[in-house]
């Protein structure tokens, strides 16, 4: 098997980093539109801050989010409980709803979104984020990425904005994106988890085993917090 | 009314099984999920026709099941504007049910959902041991921290319930998840060991302990056999609490596995 040349790698991450791009820039758009309403109304218990019309990137040509909104951090203080405004698109039949996950810590299926990476990693650090893939669990009950944003009026955190893409949508879009596979490469994300992978061996979802190559080794994508990784695989099928 | 989305809700709104005694399978589900705390004391339920459409019974069979629910105290409907039928957190209440629920199973459909739950879990902790990242081994490691110190028998049951699910998510699958989430709707009809035998919350912590170390590891074959020996466990101890029902021998047994 040929070693792939760092110009292939490099294909790999530009289209990667596209479709990471395209993300936020859909991620941007809601920020946005919730940043004006923010800063116009304030943030009121009881009054959206989203106008309904957000929804409608959802539908969008090309749009590989099926899930958006703003999610709002919880003010107790000024009597702002937990919230989301989130719209998911039905994949199947295109109908739009909102997600109205359980948000009370009584229950068995309490939607904890404060204590999730997608919301406090751009609550502590003011910078925008991916997580993922990860079992939504509570939320949308999808395998997705994340797409995080921090939205911040008058230096207050607000909440995030942010877009889920389901982990394979993200799939079948890179690999048609690609065309004729490179070498068998992986690409992994800041816990080592592969995201996308072109050798059976190594499975989305799973941690890159201990004895595969070195920690950091590989090149980094830009916009995200991940790294290419070439590996080697056999051929199963050949029998 | 707006129906809440999250992976929970879908499964105790989600169609029964046919089956004979139907509204009874209404009123356990619906006891269930307020055991579980997934209907909320107070909380609204849907409209007997949504209800219905839901759960695929007829209105016949949801009128029959939510008089019974009403004749608990699990549900409470108030007439006029405003009005509709609401979830009542009864702990007495629900303890009573599990216990009739107990006693109409035989051992073996003890064992079995011992066996299918058996089987989820070790395959959830197996897959979790290579999967897991640090943040959601953190997570599991709060939960079992929050089930050790949960005060209440509704409590500690939703707690335990959350660890699970956690773990077929850490395992980052949906379907394990939902299955996981399935199962327990029909767990929380069942009584809770630890709320006879105080002694056994103990044993289930550090159980799911176990696991966590195991998965923290790396260890895929340790974090299967322990998660697939709590199991059988627990199987065990309900087994007995169901032979203790006739008065036999059993009545004392729970007591000895805590010592």
């Amino acid at each position: 098997m040929s070693r792939p040349g760092a110009g292939e790698l490099a294909r790999v991450g530009a289209a990667v980093t596209g479709v990471v791009e395209r993300v936020f820039a859909t991620v941007a758009r809601v920020h946005d539109a919730a940043l004006r309403s923010v800063e116009r109304e304030g943030l009121l218990a009881g009054r959206a801050v989203l106008p309904t019309a957000v929804r409608e990137l959802l539908h969008e040509p090309g749009q590989l989010a099926v899930g958006l909104g703003l999610v709002v951090a919880p003010r107790p203080a000024e009597g702002l409980p937990l919230r989301l405004e989130w719209w998911q698109v039905d994949t199947e039949r295109g109908d739009l709803r909102t997600l109205e996950p359980d948000l009370r810590p009584s229950s068995l299926g309490y939607y904890d979104y404060t204590a999730t990476e997608w919301f406090d990693v751009p609550r502590r650090t003011g910078q925008r984020h991916v997580v993922g893939p990860f079992v939504d669990v509570h939320g949308t009950g999808r395998y997705v990425l994340t797409l995080t944003a921090p939205v911040v009026a008058g230096g207050q955190f607000v909440g995030v904005a942010g877009a889920d893409v389901p982990v394979r949508r993200f799939e079948t879009h890179l690999l048609e994106a690609l065309g004729s596979l490179p070498a068998p490469f992986v690409l992994l994300n800041d816990e080592e988890r592969v995201v996308l992978s072109t050798a059976p061996r190594f499975l989305v979802g799973s941690l890159l085993p201990p004895d595969t190559g070195t920690p950091g080794e590989g090149t980094p994508v830009a916009g995200a917090p991940w790294r290419l990784l070439m590996v080697r695989d056999g051929h199963r099928l050949a029998g | 009314m707006q129906l809440l989305s999250g992976d929970a809700r879908r499964a105790v709104f989600a169609p029964l099984d046919d089956g004979a005694l139907r509204s009874e399978a209404v009123v356990r589900r619906v006891g269930s999920a307020i055991a579980l705390g997934l209907l909320g004391d107070g909380e609204q339920l849907p409209t007997e026709t949504d209800l219905a459409t839901m759960l695929r019974v007829s209105t016949v069979t949801l009128r029959e099941a939510l008089a019974e629910l009403r004749k608990l105290g699990l549900v409470e409907t108030r007439r006029g504007r405003g009005g509709g039928s609401f979830a009542r957190a009864r702990e007495d209440v629900l303890g009573e049910l599990a216990d009739a629920r107990l006693a109409e199973l035989g051992t073996t459909d003890l064992r079995e959902l011992g066996d299918v739950h058996g089987a989820l879990a070790a395959a959830a902790a197996r897959l979790a041991a290579s999967r897991a990242s640090r943040t959601e081994i953190a997570r599991l490691r709060d939960i079992v921290d929050r089930l050790a110190e949960a005060g209440t028998v509704t409590g500690q049951r939703r707690t335990d319930g959350r660890w699970y699910v956690e773990l077929a998510a850490c395992a980052q699958s949906v379907r394990l998840t939902m299955q996981e989430m399935d199962l327990h709707l029909e767990l929380g009809q069942l009584p809770w060991p630890p709320a006879h035998a105080p002694g056994l919350l103990d044993v289930i912590v550090a159980g799911h302990r176990a696991v966590v170390d195991a998965i923290e590891d790396r260890d895929a074959a340790r974090a299967r056999a322990l998660a697939e020996a709590h199991i059988e466990t627990r199987t065990l101890w309900a087994i007995e609490l169901r032979l203790q029902r006739l008065g036999g021998a059993g009545a004392v047994v729970a007591q000895r596995d805590v010592s």
